[in-house]
Formats: C-alpha cells, structure tokens, sequence
C-alpha cells in the first residue's frame, strides 16, 4: 500500500512538518480571533478605591444614557501610564478617558502643546463655569502653558494625624500647639527607648531624607516653591536653604525627631501599628487609605492642621492629585466630556467618592454638604470631612510645570547631601547648616535650569 | 548541455533558508540600530515628534552628572561582580570539585538554583531583607555582632552599590560556578599529581596548574560577567522602586537609558547613551581580545 505521506516526508522531516503545521494552526487561530465588541467608551482608573466607588455609580449612568454608555476596567497605575504615553506617542488603540495621578504630568507635557495627548478642555472649564466653582489650586498639576487638559478630582490637603491613645495616655495636650517647634516640645515625652535596648525606637514624626513625598509635603507648607510666577527656576532661594536646614536638624544630630519607616508597604504598616512614629502627615487620600489597610488603628489615631512653621503660618500642605482626562483622538470626546462631569462634579458621585476614599470635592459649593460632618470612628470621633475641607482653601500652589518632579528630586538629593554633610562634620546647628543647604541647591539649580534648557520644544513653545 | 544548463542554474535553495533569517535579523535588529543611530541625534518626544540637534546629545552627554553618576555605579558594581562574584564563584567550584566532599550533588543543585529564578524575584525578595531595622540582614547582623551592628544601617538608601552587589551574588555565584566547575572538570589529573610529587603545596598547584589550565573559561566567565554587569537594570530598577536610590546612588547607565526614553520620553538621548554604552562595551571587548591573545602568546 502507497504511503500517503511519503513525498511530504522526502522534503520535510516530521519535526519541520510539525513546526509548519503549529504556524498554519495559530495563525488562522489568531486570524479568526475578532476584536471584543466593546459597547461605548472606554474608561481607565488606576486606585482601586476609585474602581470600587464608580462600580457601584457607573450602572445608572450607562442606564439613564444608552448612548455614553462606559465600560471601565482598571489597571496598574504604571501599567496605565506606559500605555497611555506609548499610545499618545505612537497612536495605538487607547481608552477614551482616563484617571490619570498627578506625577504622571510631566510625562506627558513636556513635548509641543499640539501634541498633548489630552484633549484641551480650558474652554469648556470656562463656560461650563466651573473655573470659578473649582479650587484654584487643584488645577495646577493638569496645566501646562496656561492651558488645561483635565478635571482635577480633589484637593488633597494634609493634615497631621497623631496616635491619640499615646497621646492621651502620657496626659499631653494638643491644643497647646501651634507651631513646629510647640509640637516637639509638648509630645518629647513620647520619643523613647521602648524595648530597653538603648537605642529609641519611636519617634514624633514620619520624615526623613530620603522620603521625598513628606520632605515636598513641608517644603509647600513653608511656603516654597520650585518656580517664581513667572515660571523660571528657582531652587536655590535662600528662604529654601533655611528649610533644608531646619529639616534636617530633625532627622539628625542629638535633637533628632523623625524617622523613616520600611520601604517595603507590609512592613511599614507593621512599625505604625507597633507605634514607631506617633505623628503623620496625611491626606485626605491617604486617611482613606489608613482606614483600608489599618483597621487596627480605629479609635487609636485623631487628626490635628499641621503645627505651623512660624507663628500663623499656613496649617496645611497638599500631597498627591487625580485628573480625568480625555484622549484627544477619541471618537467621542463629546461623550467623554459629558461622563466626566457628571463622574466629578455630580454630588452622588460625590458623597460616594468621600464614603469610600475619605477625598473630599475640589468643588467649593459643595463643600457645605452634610455627609463632611458626619463623625467618623475610625479618627476617634471627630468630623474628619469638615476638617480636611476647613483647610482646603489654604492648600499651596503647585508648579505646572513638567519639571516639578524633576526639581522635587534635586530637592530631595540637597537635602540627603546635607544630612550626609551635617553627619560627617557633627554640624547640627541650623544657622550653621544654611550655607552648605545653599551651595547644594545653587548647583541643584543650575542642573534644574541646564535640564529644562535642553527641552528645545518648549522654548519652541514659548516664542510662538 | 544538460550539465551546462544545470551549472547555470540558479540554486534557490540557500535563500530559502537564510531567507528568514535575514527578514527577521534585518527587521529586529539592523533597522532598529539604523533608527536609533539616526534618533541619537535627535530630540524627540516619542517617535513621532522630533528635532534635528546634530551632535548636541552626545555633547550633553559630557557634561551630565546624572550620566556620569550613572557610569560610576555601573562601573563599580562591574567590579564587585568581578573583585567578589567570580572570586567566590571559583572558591565554590574548587570547594565543590573535591572529591571528598560527601553530598557534592546536591550542595552543586543548591548553589546553582538562585539562578533558576529571574531577576526580577530576587528583587522583591531581597528588598524586605534589606530593610533598616526590621530587615532580615540588619536583624542578623545585629544578632550576631552582639548588638554592635547599627540596626538601622541603610541598605536601600545610602549603600545601594553593596547591596546590589551583594542581591547579585546571591543570583550569580552558582551560575558562574558552574562554568569554573565545568573548566576544573576538565584539568589532566596527571598534571597535578605530577605538581604534587614534585613537592607543590595546594596553593602552588592550584596558581600553576589550575589557574592557567581553565583561563579560557576564566576569561569568558570575566567577559561574560563584565558585560551583563554594565546591563544590570531590572535588580535596580525594582529594588528601588523605579528610582535611582538617594541621589541616584544606584542609578545604572541602562536604568538611565530607560528613564531618559520612556519615563521622559526623550528617545533620542537615551538612544545617545545606548550608542555610547555599545562602544564602552565594545571597546571593552577589544582589550579584553587584546588582554587573551598576549597571555596565548606568552
């Protein structure tokens, strides 16, 4: 009997044969694969808190508009980010709106205007009015060049949450403070030795030199900030060198006060519970995050506006920030812009984005809302909405600017040198500090400007 | 003429395949190195938008600290991998290859599996043992210094390069072992008992017998080593949380490379620092070439 596949087999060995058969196979597999048939927008969040607050909103939007209908999926914030930036770069298939968090920013602005990948929404923010209804300083972040590219989500303003069991327990009265130097002084009792092993293991403060988020938390609470008015450079203010040098009398020397907490996320939650910092300076966002993570700290923690670093000073500062944005290129920006207000500015939505994440509006008319006065357990009672909105106003300017990240971690490396410098010269004394603090940021400085320098695009920008 | 017409012929087949490879090596790699030689000196912001600036990446590239912070640490990491990492690869192998020594086997599989595992895994699991004061490391150092060991020595923020260094021996040292223990396998036993009646001690018989014997193998593990370690990116990148540690203490040149192309999307510098990376590494492999021959020739 013939062999059928003997002249297969004179040209190809059973392996090659095989080889070519798994090619023909997965590629029409592949070929008859049919794009998911997606029902109207897309929608990318990376906070899975924000995800859990829409899951239980979004429903009734896509049932009161059949024709915006939005499917939302969520994704690692750097996850969304390659994406979304690969996508504005090279045009690949991208959501329609995106919640996008501020660092993010800098990523996608500093190229030409025109190639911005979020569609620019400063009009429609002016005649829909809510420029005048948003706080001022929430926009910031999602400028660039005078124009807007999103919907700021929130304030984010810091207050300074403290271990109240502690506290009350050593009989210290917080009211007594107002300034940094008042708070040092009053909760002292509190930093000790706990184990009796001769080295202190608690501390007042979170804050170290090398947490670049808390030392940008104080700086903009002392006022700094990394550009004048006019956009230029401007590191190396000496108002500037005096902060690094103050701070770092606090994380070294015999006056010591702060500490750092593990990198690694389980770890630090671990030394909090444990009491190894008494005192936190924390966002709205991150209360949210507190009450998720550290159930174990109910009824044990109370917050309190920041201790001022001078007399009447500013008693809060600002960290973090979401936008929506809608992707330029979408069909249906209409729709989009559409979702988007109604996602943030609506007051369900509202309400359901504090319930769930602790972050209050950035809209000012609705901060009279009676949910911010509901007591909370979790800070032992107290009216945390109310109070986060009390300080709202008073939240610091941030930089537009696409080199803020940038000039936050020149700040964060002067202020590591400077601690390096202090520790090996046993200089603890800040007037003593403040010239070395301010030859690290002059040359801080001139990398900060060379950088921006470089970027030919936005001088190109800048003359037209 | 039938001869005449198949000497004429032209023969197909060598195309067909070569063919494949040819499409795929000049559409994966040819093009894409044309691209980033013309891209180095451009601005770009992604690949879509760009400016022409001549040489002005490569000069730039001078005079960044950040670039020359990032050289510094690459370079002193290549020397703890090659000052620590092959030292201790080859003491494990000469350990290893003794005959005497009873589970040799398994002490082999236990030393080369770190490597089974990818870079990535020793990153998440040494970042927990690097931790100030509650880390494993800090913990046992503490211990077993008898509480002289500063628990709160900082790993992560102020000696990233040693713990770097020390996350890759960990990865690294059975893998390269396994190259010396492959060369030490393969010394004529003759020529160290011959070293050894003629009254050479260990030592004598292990830097004149042992040591020229696998030099080959020694200097492909160094190149090999060399190399990999000027690439060295994921361990940082995900040891210190996409940064380059405190004042850049561990930014390495490929970490910059990625952050300058696809953090700020400047594909055009970092294309710059790619091509100055190739010709570091190439040179590198010249002198090393140049290193081998003269020791042949001796």
């Amino acid at each position: 009997m013939r062999d059928p596949f003997s002249s297969i087999r004179r040209v190809l060995s059973p392996g090659a044969a095989t080889v070519i058969l798994l090619a023909v196979v997965s590629s029409v597999l592949v070929w008859r694969i049919t794009p998911s048939d997606r029902e109207g927008m897309l929608f990318w969040v990376f906070a899975s808190t924000h995800y859990e607050t829409y899951l239980n909103t979004l429903p009734k939007w896509n049932q009161e508009n059949p024709d915006k209908k939005v499917q939302m999926h969520i994704l690692n914030g750097q996850v969304l980010e390659r994406r979304m930036v690969s996508g504005f770069f090279s045009g690949t298939p991208l959501a329609d709106v995106f919640e996008i968090e501020r660092g993010l920013a800098s990523r996608a602005f500093t190229g030409p205007l025109e190639d911005v990948g979020f569609l620019d929404v400063t009009d429609r923010m002016r005649e829909s009015g809510f420029i005048e209804q948003i706080n001022e300083p929430s926009f910031s972040p999602w400028m660039t060049r005078g124009r807007i590219f999103g919907i700021p989500h929130d304030v984010h303003p810091v207050l300074l949450a403290y271990r109240s069991d502690l506290v009350e327990e050593a009989g210290i009265d917080v009211s007594q403070i107002e300034t940094w130097d008042d708070f040092y002084r009053v909760m002292r009792p509190l930093q000790k030795d706990t184990n009796g092993d001769g080295r202190v293991d608690r501390w007042l403060l979170h804050a170290w030199d090398t947490d670049n988020e808390v030392t940008q938390i104080l700086f903009y609470q002392a006022g700094g900030s990394y550009f004048d008015d006019e956009g230029e450079a401007q590191l190396n203010h000496p108002d500037h060198a005096a902060f690094l040098a103050r701070l770092t009398t606090w994380i070294a020397g015999p006056e010591r006060r702060a500490t750092d907490l593990a990198v690694n996320a389980v770890m630090s939650l671990k030394q909090r519970l444990a009491g190894v910092v008494v005192a936190t300076l924390l966002a709205d966002w991150a209360a949210g995050g507190w009450k998720l993570n550290m159930p174990g700290l109910e009824g044990k923690v109370k917050l309190m506006p920041i201790p001022a670093w001078e007399p009447g000073g500013r008693r809060t500062s600002v960290q973090g920030g979401t936008m929506i944005g809608i992707n330029r290129n979408s069909p249906h920006t209409e729709k989009a812009w559409e979702f988007a207000k109604n996602l943030y500015l609506s007051e369900e939505n509202t309400e359901a984005i504090f319930r769930k994440s602790s972050i209050i509006s950035p809209i000012k008319t609705m901060w009279s809302l009676p949910f911010y006065d509901e007591p909370d357990p979790y800070f032992s009672g107290q009216k945390m909405g109310r109070m986060y909105i009390e300080q709202a106003p008073y939240v610091p300017l941030r930089p537009s600017s696409p080199y803020a990240n940038m000039a936050q971690q020149f700040l964060g490396n002067a202020l590591m040198s400077l601690r390096a410098y202090a520790d090996g010269n046993g200089i603890y004394d800040q007037e003593q500090l403040v010239p070395e603090a301010q030859r690290l940021l002059d040359k801080a400085q001139v990398r900060l400007q060379r950088e921006i320098g470089r970027n030919m695009f936005l001088a190109k920008g800048e003359e037209s | 003429m039938s001869t005449q017409s198949h000497r004429t012929r032209w023969n197909w087949s060598p195309v067909f395949f070569v063919g494949p490879f040819l499409l795929l090596f000049s559409v994966f790699v040819v093009w894409p190195l044309i691209s980033s030689l013309i891209l180095a000196f451009q601005q770009t912001y992604g690949p879509g938008t760009t400016i022409w600036v001549g040489f002005r990446n490569f000069s730039y590239l001078v005079s960044d600290v950040h670039f020359w912070t990032a050289v510094s640490n690459t370079a002193i990491f290549t020397l703890g991998s090659l000052f620590i990492q092959l030292p201790v690869s080859l003491g494990l192998a000469l350990l290893l290859n003794h005959p005497k020594l009873v589970g040799r086997a398994w002490l082999r599989l236990i030393f080369f599996s770190p490597s089974l595992v990818g870079l990535p895994f020793v990153a998440i699991l040494f970042s927990p043992i690097f931790e100030k004061r509650i880390g494993l490391l800090n913990v046992a150092l503490h211990a077993l210094t008898g509480g002289w060991w500063n628990p709160e020595f900082a790993w992560l923020q102020e000696y990233v390069m040693p713990a770097l260094i020390l996350a890759a021996l960990w990865i690294y040292a059975g893998f390269n072992m396994i190259y010396f223990l492959a060369a030490l396998q393969n010394v004529p036993k003759e020529l160290t008992e011959a070293a050894e009646m003629d009254g050479c001690n260990a030592w004598g018989r292990f830097w004149h017998v042992t040591l020229p014997e696998i030099r080959p193998v020694a200097g492909f593990v160094t190149l090999l080593s060399v190399i990999a370690s000027f690439q060295i990116f994921e361990l940082s990148l995900l040891l210190l949380n996409n940064i380059g540690g405190e004042s850049d203490r561990g930014l390495t040149i490929v970490m910059y490379l990625y952050q300058t192309g696809f953090i700020t999307g400047d594909l055009g510098y970092a294309s710059a620092v790619g091509w100055v990376l190739a010709m570091v590494l190439m040179a590198i492999t010249l002198l090393h070439r140049k290193i081998t021959k003269a020791f042949d020739e001796d």
